[in-house]
């Protein structure tokens, strides 16, 4: 099961059109991250899976239900921690708790104890006197205490220092359940989010360019370089998965977007018989930048 | 604290990797057999990975029978946990296929290899 859909789904704000007919499948159980630079949609996105704004096309569907009818049933089952998050800054954190407890039959007195402790939260300090960090770390103990099925986090991370970043994330996989607990995260940062994601996506400029597991990505993205040897070499029109293929003197470099051992090597010894062919891993952040780069030059080409 | 090294690195999938450091404080006694190891949780707290990543590096160390589970305890390092000659030989293969490509890159044949390893196996008193 998905526990989060959209199909379509398109977002404007008067003539600019934040989301375009955005297509994300969630599986149920993974971690999965929403990329993008600044301004690409990721907020409208999880604004409309929250049902703060309404989608202008298309729709979206959270724990199996439109998020236009999101009621207290899901609400219970969904943290949502967002960058901007509005808190009620007059009260204390621990009136606040009290505050939120009974929206929550799940809430869990003892979680909340050991994340309050875990967290280093003044307890007895109005929300106002706190600092960034620690209103991040309000906001998701009073999101993670009652145990949230899917956990909804918007920029996280952004302007956290990097102890509180630690626990931040820890205090997360606090709540971790295998199997039925799920994350959906955006960041414009692939570091942040690397290790603890199982899936990315990737939106820019409103449309999504690409979504899928961080296993399968690593698995077919090599960096392949070619020691010529003074032997021949044909570089024009590279197989349909070669990407930014180059040539400096002796040494040719391309990336295999669909690695496979043998099929790479035969296409090698094709194109270079002399050639010493030695291959690369690649860091998500390095195949998240050759995408982009092909994503853009295949716009222009589009475009022109 | 976890109970054995690891320096998580980008580019390579991170259970591949927590599999390998394990495997390796086995072989180095790091690991001794009957110790307790980290649960999931902890496994995915301390080194801050996915959850779903910690549970199948602990199911293919189950399955590799370097770890076995008791239903009091959790897992535990298993008695032959170090395996034979071939296993640990077979924890040098991403090290060694690396420094094949170096070599090749260098054009060198595999005498000039033997000999380099060799060199260095006496260098640090090995014989």
């Amino acid at each position: 099961m998905n526990i989060i859909e959209t199909h379509n789904l398109t977002r404007r704000f008067g003539r600019t059109e934040a989301v375009h007919a955005l297509d994300l499948a969630v599986p149920e159980g993974s971690v999965f991250a929403l990329l993008g630079p600044n301004g690409a949609g990721k907020s409208t996105t999880i604004k409309v899976l929250m049902d703060l704004i309404r989608p202008t096309a298309g729709d979206a569907r959270v724990l199996g239900v439109d998020s236009r009818r999101l009621g207290p049933r899901e609400r219970e089952q969904i943290g949502y921690v967002s960058e901007n998050q509005q808190l009620p800054v007059w009260m204390t954190l621990r009136q606040y708790l009290d505050y939120c407890r009974p929206f929550y039959p799940r809430w869990d007195r003892a979680l909340e104890q050991t994340l309050l402790a875990r967290f280093d939260l003044p307890e007895d300090r109005k929300l106002a006197h706190l600092s960034r960090g620690m209103l991040m770390k309000a906001a998701l103990l009073s999101s993670l205490a009652y145990r949230p099925k899917l956990l909804v986090l918007d920029e996280p991370f952004s302007g956290l220092d990097p102890l509180v970043r630690d626990e931040f994330v820890r205090g997360v996989l606090e709540v971790s359940e295998l199997g039925e607990w799920s994350v959906f995260i955006s960041s414009h940062e692939i570091e942040e989010v690397e290790r603890l994601c199982d899936w990315i996506a990737v939106l820019d400029e409103g449309r999504l360019q690409f979504a899928e597991s961080t296993e399968a990505l690593l698995g077919r993205f090599r960096r392949v370089e070619v020691t010529l040897q003074g032997g021949a070499a044909r570089l024009e029109a590279p197989p349909a998965g070669w990407l930014e293929l180059e040539r400096t003197g002796d040494l040719v470099r391309f990336v295999a977007t669909q690695y496979e051992r043998e099929e790479t090597e035969r296409a090698c010894r094709e194109r270079f018989p002399a050639g010493t062919v030695a291959v690369n891993t690649m860091t998500l952040r390095e195949i998240f930048i050759t995408l982009a780069r092909a994503g853009r030059q295949a716009r222009k080409g589009a475009a022109a | 604290m976890l109970p054995f090294s690891i320096e998580l690195k980008p580019g390579r999938p991170v259970a591949e990797q927590i599999l390998f450091a394990v495997k390796k404080a086995v072989v180095t006694g790091q690991l001794r057999p009957g110790e307790k190891f980290p649960s999931v949780r902890v496994l995915s707290q301390e080194l801050k990975v996915n959850p779903n990543t910690a549970h199948k590096v602990v199911a293919a160390l189950v399955a590799e029978g370097v770890l076995v589970t008791t239903p009091a305890v959790g897992s535990i390092v298993a008695e032959r946990a170090a395996g034979g000659r071939k296993e640990r030989a077979e924890l040098l293969g991403a090290e060694a296929e690396r420094l094949v490509v170096e070599a090749r890159k260098l054009g060198l044949e595999l005498d000039d290899v033997q000999a380099a390893l060799a060199a260095h196996w006496r260098k640090l008193g090995g014989r």
